[in-house]
């Protein structure tokens, strides 16, 4: 039950995936459940320490780790993803469930969402 | 003959026009759903999305104006249309007020497209049957 955001675009360069996290907080802001899953390149999104000053933008880290505090509910990985992109447990954000099979995630809900 | 449950649908455009085809092809689809009986609650513009409500786009003569057949087809159907304010700030789509709160030279909402939260797209998803998502792509 509940919504499922998507989260398949890479933490910058696209606004896409920041727009997703909006309207996470904002289904959560309303009582509404709401997850997140990470795939694709949206996987880097959970890389711990990112350093952004040199391209000018805010790190997404930050904003991430309020998810769950502001309700949402579950931040899954794709699991396949995060091989593809070097991501481990000890890299990783904390409060992450690694998704072995996305599919089976996007069925445990009714509502599934990409910000663009 | 099969019947045919009728909808309400929320759309959500997150492509911009004229370098995506959503608003096109939500176009077709909402003329159709209305055709067919069902309704449009809603049309949310999120995103890049929020292009669509700009009143200055002015392509050629030739070209389909797709900001002022949108406009046009939310005026004749009732149809409330809301660009995420968010998105539009971010991207130089700013109404009256907001004109005056961030004291910028001016403004530019098609009407009858107006400026809200996200509330408004949680509301949509909270009442209609179903929410549609046209996407730039990538």
């Amino acid at each position: 039950m509940g919504t499922l955001m998507v989260i398949d675009q890479p933490p910058y360069g696209t606004w896409a995936g920041r727009e997703a996290l909006d309207m996470a907080f904002s289904l959560a802001a309303f009582d509404q459940p709401v997850a997140l899953l990470f795939t694709g390149a949206g996987v880097n999104w959970l890389r711990k320490s990112q350093e952004t000053t040199g391209i000018g933008q805010k790190s997404v880290e930050k904003n991430l780790s309020a998810a769950l505090i502001f309700g949402v509910e579950a931040l899954y990985a794709d699991a396949t993803a995060c091989a593809r992109y070097g991501l481990v447990p000890d890299n990783m954000v904390t409060g992450v469930a690694m998704a072995e099979n996305s599919a089976e995630v996007i069925r445990q809900h009714s509502h599934i969402a990409f910000a663009g | 003959m099969a019947t045919i449950s009728l909808q309400n649908y929320t759309l959500v455009i997150t492509g911009a026009p004229y370098s995506s085809q959503a608003p096109q092809t939500a176009l077709s689809f909402a003329k159709a759903a209305i055709a067919a009986g069902h309704t449009v609650d809603r049309v949310f513009l999120y995103g890049e999305g929020v292009h669509l409500a700009s009143s200055l786009s002015a392509p050629p003569s030739d070209e389909h104006h797709w900001a002022d057949q949108w406009s046009r087809f939310l005026s004749d159907n009732a149809i409330s249309g809301v660009a995420c304010i968010a998105s539009a700030l971010r991207r130089g789509l700013v109404n009256d007020s907001e004109q005056k709160r961030y004291e910028l030279p001016a403004n530019n909402i098609r009407e009858p497209f107006i400026i809200a939260g996200l509330g408004e797209w949680v509301e949509g998803s909270m009442t209609s049957s179903r929410v549609l998502y046209f996407h730039g792509g990538d």
